[in-house]
């Protein structure tokens, strides 16, 4: 399992990046498609934007619904109700436990929003400072802070998640933690690159002609115009954090029992698998679909931002 | 990559994921071939050793292996849980029940070649009060060893004991060569007939059998003991072939599959151990007694084995397994009653406790931990689950600097009701003010006032919940149908290899 989601999240947390750079080339290639032009993309409805944004919604909606409603008590055991397959009575069977998998279901997605929520929080709010900083010091300073974030990026998230909870004990706090650290330098490249196509506007030379200081400059000028790209970074770091998380839990490492995991939900069902398939596959479609909508959700606001970003 | 691409690879990890998981479980092909089986049989266990040496280091992972394997005493149980000679041919008992006179086999040698004597004796018995580092209590009572001559060893106690010589056939009886104990923790030297030839962490132990053993040769000469931190894993093993027999198997569920498969046998071994919600007697809330017995009240206990290990087991109500000479049926003395506990934890004033569980990474205590957790919430009772590596973390954190509340362990060594009650240092740290004299009086006692005596201590640890047994936990062991002489029986901790041969 470690192996699969390992490279995946290594991957991902790379592409983004990268691919949020709007590099002068790209951004004309993609203008000049057919049926591609900023404009018609702006006023039509976005179709990865509304999918995305879609699913996200649902799983809001079901964390939201299971703080003060779920249709059992999700870390209720109860001995006659082990192993039920879907029925009425509960529509998505119940676990080894007598525990009705729908209602750990949407209880697990409170876990897993506050696991995206607040490594994305963590990673933008290291990540960013530090790439306006390169960007806007791209000599010294600038080298030395990527990298050192080149650095970070080469220890695989996951991996350092791993070290986190062996040394401070596993659980979601450090998990959050690790992997908000680990997606730092994703930020701090999405918002260097940013930033240094920013600073080569003659708004720029004409703040400074104006004698505005460095901070200035940066939240009046810099932050606006990077906030476009940096949410987009955010949607997709919220991807890899879900599914960082439910890899966490598979491991043992994340979310501690009895708090419902989608994770852990894969972990237990996996001595199920000839019996009582539907425990894997719940838990594994929900995740799917909420690093799908994430991902949708990226691109759809990519889609939104970038020719902003161009236009300028 | 675009950002479509971006997302269907993405999705594909995620579904990748998915049939990863899927696939260890499909692992169904063949069983084990098993026509030419050669002198060799690979074991699945759970719960590896963190090293050789038994007499410093607790857990039953060390004598699971080593003891009558590696390590033999003068005596030793059978599967049924009687006596037997061993190292010792034959022994006889003074009228007073002090003195013991053990006639020892000839010529047995160690695996470094040193001869047996009455000196081994001696110096293995007598080491023990200076040498060892736990289980010293059950040598306690021995005075001296007297070397009559190299094959007769006299044994001296202080006083009478009906359990001395029980014992003597669990770790404290095993023999050491004085030339052999220089390096116990990788380099174990004993009488057995099997010797250990490789240990790779965190993967397997390799037994070769002895040349020059003193009794009966083992058919199977080369053993390989393989450690799964998974239940998937193990099963998926055995079921691919590349395991022979999974001894003590962590998935009950699976059993009715391994049930309808010819290729494979499934027994249910009687056991000594008991599935041991321990609570520590000497911090807040569990030194109030209302607090444990509360905890007793609030726990159904056939709903826990029902949830937790599909109904597999044997409902207990004190630390005695009904194989003991001294068992008696209390599983009613705390019926599942939870508007008692509720008043309980009132009268104790903890109402809305919030406990720390201490849970080892085994696959019974995650699965019974989940259950008591959702069973104590019942109570308002909030038991926060804090994972402890098993067994390094555990035996560190709980068992040796006694840092926990609550926690949950499987108890497998035979007859551990005093072990676990009668010392108030174990990390139970259960006041034996009331049931020391009773032991005392018990243990010199005619055997049937032993009986009694030890009776009482079951009823008094068990009424004051010194700590919660939950239940008989099953021996279940799934091997090769061809695979013959499995000692199915946890008698003890060991696993006994020399039976083992193929059909």
């Amino acid at each position: 399992m470690s192996i699969l989601t390992t490279p995946s999240g290594q991957a991902s947390a790379s592409a983004p990046a990268d691919a949020a750079v709007p590099e002068p080339d790209a951004m004309r290639e993609r203008s000049t498609k057919p049926g591609g032009s900023a404009r018609r993309r702006r006023r039509g409805p976005n179709a990865q934007l509304v999918v995305g944004g879609g699913l996200i919604a649902l799983i809001a909606l079901a964390a939201l619904v299971s703080l003060v409603w779920t249709p059992y008590d999700p870390t209720h055991a109860v001995a006659a109700d082990r192993l039920l397959s879907p029925s009425l009575a509960h529509p998505m069977g119940t676990d080894r436990y007598g525990r009705d998998v729908l209602s750990g279901i949407m209880a697990g997605a409170q876990i897993t929003l506050l696991v995206g929520t607040v490594s994305v929080l963590i990673g933008a709010a290291i990540g960013v400072p530090f790439g306006i900083l390169a960007g806007m010091r791209p000599k010294r300073l600038g080298v030395l802070i990527m990298g050192g974030s080149d650095v970070v990026m080469a220890f695989p998230g996951l991996l350092l998640a791993i070290v986190f909870g062996a040394v401070f004990g596993g659980g979601t706090l450090s998990a959050m933690i690790a992997l908000g650290i680990g997606s730092a330098p994703a930020f701090a490249r999405v918002a260097r690159s940013g930033t240094l196509q920013v600073m080569s506007m003659d708004y720029i030379f004409a703040a400074r002609a104006a004698n505005r200081s460095g901070l200035a400059i940066a939240l009046r000028h810099v932050v606006p115009n990077i906030g476009g790209m940096v949410i987009v970074q955010c949607s997709v770091n919220f991807a890899i954090a879900v599914l960082a998380e439910a890899g966490l839990s598979f491991l043992g490492l994340g979310t501690l029992p009895p708090t419902p995991s989608w994770g852990r939900m894969l972990l237990d069902a996996q001595q199920f698998l000839a019996t009582s398939a539907y425990l894997a596959i719940f838990p594994g479609v929900a995740i799917a679909l909420a690093v799908l909508g994430f991902n949708l959700l990226g691109d759809g606001l990519r889609d939104r931002f970038d020719p902003k970003m161009r236009n300028r | 990559m675009s950002p479509t691409t971006r997302t269907l690879a993405a999705t594909a990890a995620v579904g990748g994921l998915l049939a990863l998981t899927a696939c260890t479980a499909g692992a169904t092909a063949s069983s084990p071939s098993g026509d030419a089986h050669d002198a060799s049989v690979t074991i699945g266990l759970t719960g590896e050793p963190v090293n050789f040496d038994l007499t410093t280091t607790a857990g039953s992972a060390i004598p699971q292996v080593l003891m009558n394997n590696v390590y033999e005493g003068l005596v030793a149980l059978d599967q049924d849980g009687e006596l037997q000679p061993k190292l010792a041919e034959s022994w006889t008992v003074s009228d007073d029940g002090t003195t013991y006179d053990f006639v020892l086999e000839e010529g047995v040698t160690f695996a470094n070649g040193e001869e047996f004597t009455a000196d081994d004796v001696k110096f293995s018995l007598e080491r023990i009060a200076t040498d060892w580092a736990i289980n010293q209590g059950k040598m306690a009572l021995l005075d001296h060893v007297e070397v009559v001559s190299p094959t007769e060893a006299r044994v001296v106690l202080s006083k009478p004991s009906n359990i001395w010589l029980y014992d003597m056939a669990g770790t404290v009886g095993l023999m050491f060569d004085a030339s052999g104990i220089g390096d116990l923790a990788n380099t174990p030297v004993g009488t057995g007939p099997y010797t250990v030839t490789e240990r790779v962490t965190g993967d397997h132990i390799s037994l070769a059998a002895r040349e020059d053993y003193w009794g009966e040769a083992p058919a199977i000469t080369d053993v390989d003991l393989r450690y799964f931190a998974d239940v998937v894993a193990s099963t998926n093993a055995l079921r691919a072939g590349d395991v022979d027999m999974l001894y003590n198997m962590q998935a009950p569920d699976l059993i009715p599959q391994f049930e309808a498969d010819d290729e494979l046998q499934v027994i249910q071994g009687s056991s000594n151990g008991e599935i041991l919600l321990s609570m520590n007697n000497k911090v807040a809330p569990f030194d109030d007694v209302r607090v444990r017995q509360a905890i007793a009240y609030a726990l159904d206990r056939q709903a826990i084995m029902d949830a937790a290990w599909a109904g597999y087991g044997e409902s207990i109500g004190a630390m005695v397994p009904p194989t003991d000479p001294y068992y008696e049926d209390l599983n009613d003395l705390y019926p599942y009653d939870p508007e008692k506990a509720q008043d309980l934890l009132a009268e104790a004033g903890v109402e809305d406790l919030e406990i720390t569980f201490d849970v080892p990474t085994r696959p019974y205590a995650t699965a019974v931990s989940e259950v008591v957790v959702s069973q104590l919430a019942e109570v308002g009772v909030t038991a926060t689950i804090a994972s402890d590596e098993f067994p390094a973390v555990w035996l560190d954190k709980v068992f040796t600097k006694h840092d926990y509340q609550m926690s949950v362990i499987l108890a497998v060594e035979a007859r551990d009701l005093l072990a676990t009650f009668n010392n108030p240092d174990y990390y139970i740290g259960y006041d034996n003010s009331e049931i020391a004299p009773i032991v005392a009086a018990a243990d010199a006692g005619s055997e049937e006032e032993w009986v009694d005596g030890m009776k009482e201590v079951a009823e008094i640890t068990a009424t004051d919940v010194a700590s919660l047994p939950l239940f008989l936990f099953p021996n279940i062991v799934v091997a090769d149908a061809q695979l013959d002489g499995i000692a199915g029986n946890a008698v003890t901790e060991s696993l006994v290899l020399s039976g083992l041969r193929w059909d």
